[in-house]
């Protein structure tokens, strides 16, 4: 058979890709352990936060297969997947819906957690914004919507291992190396450095919007305060 | 004189009464949702100093507040019926708890002993192993939140 070797996934998706995994195992493991890990929670949330804005932002300017408009799962494309008509490169239709869930659990996950509490002595970065009520809503919600993010990324390794196993598709080497051996098809194009920094300053300014670090300052300490000295 | 003594028997008879008298469930909800209130609110004194400027004095006497109400015996606010109800809020314990005695007294047992730990420690000024017993206490508290207390939802 034919085959050439084009670039599939860029460097930037790439880095993307395996950080947000070190992160995510960063994230639950501490989330479950908790004690003084919790303040590491809350700086690897942080580190999502970057990831996750930065993969939206390229998203739209990164390079031909990590847009969405390339692998955008519409019910055309699913369909044609599913009777074995799709021939593209890249996320597959199926795939793709797997990308958009993550990333949307991603969101809530992130969401909640700024403004979250663990009622023990830890607030996210945000939580001075909407006070206690709402955030001991939201952390019911993470509580519970990590779940879905477990189960997701198990579907997720459940799939590589189906394609490795019975399609003999490796798709995990095309992610560390960035090029895939294809019967025909277009290398990737686009995603220069303009775009790389482009990406990266909308996610550092994402970053420091969720880090309250913008907010005002706490009262001044306690020292300075008036207090009954009883 | 006679009456005067008899008052001050019946007196003593109705204070020690009152000590075994069983606690209302409102009251015992009331009583341990303050407990862990107050309890946060150590918890976050010791949390700023050991994040910021160290205080030996300030963690000395939040780690001790700690420390007294984990020795308190609060396990006695948990009374049959308490499983559901109001004290200043309804109450966000699960019923497992009152069924699941060994497991909860473990957690109880450790909560303790990191308690005293933190204690022992605050009172040495040591900031670095503060800083360390008190997330191995966090993590007690972490244990009974994650077994036995509803999310919000």
């Amino acid at each position: 058979m034919n085959s050439k070797k084009i670039r599939v996934w860029d460097l930037p998706t790439r880095l993307f890709h395996w950080l947000l995994a070190l992160a995510v195992i960063g994230l639950v493991a501490t989330g479950k352990i908790g004690g003084n890990l919790i303040d590491w929670h809350g700086r690897i949330g942080l580190l999502v936060v970057g990831l996750v804005v930065f993969r939206l932002v390229w998203g739209l300017v990164g390079s031909t297969y990590a847009r969405f408009a390339t692998f955008f799962p519409t019910p055309g494309r699913i369909v044609s997947y599913l009777r074995g008509e799709w021939r593209g490169i890249g996320h597959n239709p199926l795939g793709a819906l797997s990308v958009f869930a993550l990333l949307g659990v991603l969101t809530v996950q992130l969401l909640t957690g700024l403004i979250a509490n663990d009622d023990i002595a830890f607030v996210g970065p945000l939580y001075d914004l909407v006070g206690r009520d709402l955030s001991n809503l939201a952390t019911g919600w993470h509580k519970l919507s990590v779940n879905v993010l477990i189960a997701l990324v198990v579907l997720h390794l459940a799939a590589i291992m189906f394609y490795a196993h019975v399609k003999k598709d490796n798709l995990v080497k095309p992610m560390v190396r960035g090029w895939k051996d294809v019967p025909a098809g277009e290398p990737a194009r686009g995603g220069g450095l303009p775009a790389v920094i482009f990406a990266l300053l909308i996610a550092l300014a994402a970053v420091f919007l969720a880090s309250g670090a913008w907010l005002p300052e706490p009262p001044p300490p306690p020292a300075a305060v008036e207090t009954p000295s009883w | 004189m006679k009456s005067k003594i008899l008052l001050a028997l019946l007196a003593t008879a109705t204070l020690a009464a009152g000590a075994h008298a069983q606690v209302k469930v409102e009251d015992a909800i009331k009583w341990r949702q303050s407990a862990y209130a107050t309890m946060g609110w150590s918890m976050g004194r010791i949390k700023a100093n050991v994040d910021g400027t160290y205080n030996k004095d300030e963690v000395v006497k939040a780690a001790n507040v700690i420390q007294a109400i984990a020795n308190s015996g609060m396990g006695a606010l948990y009374v049959p019926g308490s499983d559901k109800g109001k004290g200043w809020a309804e109450t966000r314990v699960k019923p497992e708890l009152f069924t699941d005695g060994p497991k909860v007294g473990k957690i109880a047992g450790d909560f303790n002993q990191a308690a005293n730990e933190l204690a022992k420690v605050a009172a040495t000024g040591d900031a670095a192993a503060v800083k360390t017993a008190f997330g191995k206490l966090g993590g007690t508290c972490k244990a009974c939140h994650d077994d036995y207390r509803k999310d919000n939802k």
